[in-house]
Parts: C-alpha cells; sequence; structure tokens
C-alpha cells in the first residue's frame, strides 16, 4: 500500500525484486544505481555475506520528481533468493507496492524459478495480499546464456495465463533493466490512482 | 490502497513536531525521527548544534528492517517482542520505541545525552503522541489523481528511465 505522507507532502511506494538465488536481483539494483543520475537516487545500502551474497535485503532510494505539489519516491528493495532466507524475505514484502520477479534463463534454474514464485505467493499470502492485486512484471535475465531456455517456455511456466508483462534481461551488460522498472512503477502509479 | 502515514497530517503534524523539538531539547538527543515499519520517514528534527545526518532513507529503512528481525526472533521464543531496542556505540547510541502497530519513535544520542534521560523522555514523547493521535478528529486530507497527473507522473517516469520505445 502506497504511504502518502501528507505533512511533508510525499508518496513512497515500495518496489521489491524477487527471485531465486542468483538471479540477478542485485546485478539489477546496481546498474540502475550506476545509471540514475546523482540527484534522483539515494545510497545504495547492501546487507551481504562476505562473498556477497544477499543476506537480508538491498536498498535504493530514487526521486521521480514532484507530481501536483508532491515529491514521487520508488525505494526498491531485493530480498535473499536462497530458500533457506524465507524469515528475511516476508519481511521485506511488508508494504509492497510492486513486483519485479527477477527469472534465471539457465536450463537448470527453471524448477527454481517456479518455486520463488510459489513462495513469493505464499508470502504474500501472509500479508492477506494476492499476486492479483499487487502490479507484478516478469524480468527474464541471463538471456545471453549459450543453453538459456527459450523465453516462452519460461513464460508458460511461470505465467500460464499470459496476464503478466515478461521482459528479457542481460543485466549483468545492462541490457532490459530500465524496461521492466519501468513498466511496474506505471501500473504501480495506476493502481494507486484506482484505488484511491 | 491510499494510506496516509499515520494520522499526520494539520495540527495532529504540528503539535507531534513541537513534540519532537521538545524532546530533542530535554533529552540532549541529536535526532528525532518517526518511522513506519515499511521504512518510509515520517517525520523528523534535528538539534541546532548537530550535524548533518546520514542519509534518513538508510537509516529509516535499516531501523525498521532491525525492529522487524528482532520482532520475528521474539517470536521464535513466543514472546510478542522484546521491550526494548538500544544500540549502543563508542560515540553514538540509538533508543527506538514502538509508537503503534505500523511506527516507531527513534531518538539518536551521542556521548553529551545519558541514556536514562533518553529513555524517559522518549517514553514521555511516545504516551504524549499517541494521545494526540487518539484525540485527531480532522479530516484525512484526498488526493487528486486527474489527467494532470497521470500526463505528469508519465513524463516524469520517461525523464528518468528514458523514453518508451
Amino acid at each position: 500500500m502506497s504511504t502518502i505522507n501528507f505533512s511533508a507532502r510525499e508518496i513512497n511506494f515500495k518496489i521489491v525484486y524477487y527471485g531465486c538465488g542468483m538471479s540477478g536481483k542485485t546485478t539489477n539494483l546496481k546498474k540502475i544505481y550506476e545509471s540514475i543520475p546523482g540527484t534522483a537516487k539515494g545510497e545504495l545500502v547492501s546487507l551481504a555475506t562476505e562473498d556477497e551474497r544477499t543476506l537480508f535485503f538491498d536498498f535504493l532510494p530514487l526521486d521521480l520528481g514532484q507530481v501536483n505539489g508532491f515529491k514521487t519516491r520508488f525505494h526498491l528493495y531485493t530480498v535473499p533468493g536462497q530458500v533457506f532466507y524465507n524469515s528475511s524475505r516476508k519481511l521485506i514484502l511488508r508494504g509492497v507496492d510492486g513486483i519485479v520477479f527477477v527469472a534465471d534463463s539457465a536450463p537448470n534454474r527453471l524448477r527454481a524459478n517456479a518455486e520463488s514464485l510459489r513462495n513469493l505467493r505464499d508470502n504474500l499470502t501472509e500479508y492477506g495480499l494476492s499476486m492479483d492485486e499487487i502490479p507484478y512484471v516478469v524480468q527474464v535475465n541471463k538471456r545471453d546464456l549459450p543453453d538459456a531456455l527459450p523465453s516462452d517456455m519460461i513464460k508458460k511456466v511461470l505465467d500460464p495465463s499470459g496476464k503478466t508483462q515478461f521482459f528479457d534481461a542481460v543485466a549483468a551488460k545492462y541490457i532490459g533493466v530500465t524496461e521492466p522498472l519501468k513498466a511496474v512503477s506505471q501500473l504501480v502509479l495506476e493502481h494507486l490512482a484506482q484505488k484511491a | 490502497m491510499l494510506q496516509p502515514s499515520l494520522e499526520l497530517y494539520g495540527e495532529s503534524f504540528e503539535k507531534v513536531d513541537a513534540l519532537l523539538d521538545d524532546l530533542l531539547a530535554k533529552s540532549h538527543a541529536q535526532y528525532v525521527l518517526i518511522v513506519d515499519l515499511k521504512g518510509f520517514v515520517i517525520a523528523h528534527n534535528k538539534a541546532l548544534w548537530a550535524p548533518k545526518p546520514p542519509s534518513l532513507d538508510s537509516l529509516a529503512t535499516l531501523i525498521a528492517s532491525n525492529y522487524s528481525a528482532n520482532l520475528a526472533i521474539a517470536k521464535l521464543f513466543g514472546e510478542t517482542g522484546f521491550k526494548e531496542m538500544i544500540q549502543q556505540g563508542d560515540r553514538v547510541g540509538m533508543y527506538v520505541e514502538e509508537l503503534d502497530e505500523t511506527a516507531l519513535l527513534v531518538t539518536l544520542f551521542d556521548t553529551t545525552a545519558a541514556l536514562g534521560r533518553v529513555k524517559m523522555f522518549t517514553k514521555k514523547a511516545v504516551t504524549e503522541i499517541q494521545t494526540i493521535l487518539s484525540e485527531n478528529k480532522g479530516e484525512a486530507p484526498t488526493m487528486n489523481f486527474d489527467e494532470n497527473w497521470h500526463n505528469s507522473t508519465r513524463a516524469l517516469i520517461d525523464g528518468l528511465f528514458g523514453p518508451s520505445k
């Protein structure tokens, strides 16, 4: 649920990058941090292990600018992808406004993608939310892998009904990084206007 | 759903703002913040003599996450939560109190402030803020999401992430 701070004249949105371990969630945030001009971004905070695996979350605040006198801001988070960090993932989903699900194109990660999506559904349910209520897009990452599964196959597994927007990406090369973020940002803003 | 942070607007915001100033003066703290559990800053004040604080966004996110993690630990042991959240370094300390189920009052202080004093005045401020919130009868402000708002947000998103292909 978007937070409107009438006294500070701010609208804040929380967007979470979700997905299985090593799918490229942190890489997305790092690339966004590198590409956004200094005045529009805050510090990139990473709570990671010594070997740079996300332990709790990564966090990056972005300033969209003023709309009708209200400063509009997106707070981007990643969750730790490894299965055993589910308590942390659940905490980060609190108050989520939009989700970018980062899928891994490697053949041996198809099952992990599906399990991560199921885990996302289960964790949202604990907050009384469903995937139908939350603006949500999928980034199919690592398209440059020589044995990458066809995007359509991943799509059929993750979204059999075909309702979700999918974006091919090679996040490490900054390909397909801004498109899913832009799409989910637009969905989140439309969602707010509809629900208000 | 459109959700105002706490019920802080208009007169209630001004009263809370004055209380935060009072808390700073009496506790000798450097900074006070009201942070919601989603990690957003709702209100903040700084003592005149205190240096520029670190990024408030980072601070609020880390405090809210730390609080939520501690709550989860307490629940593992069948507790409803831990009574106090205090962090003390060599130069800086932090004291956190729950305002309600959605927000925290955070007091940050240096070595010139005594922890006992910070705790006492922070607890007192929590009670007073809770009273202000419970007495808040004002109408919640509304926002107009008109065509102009849609056009402006689209233009800003294009500006930040590049135009649509």
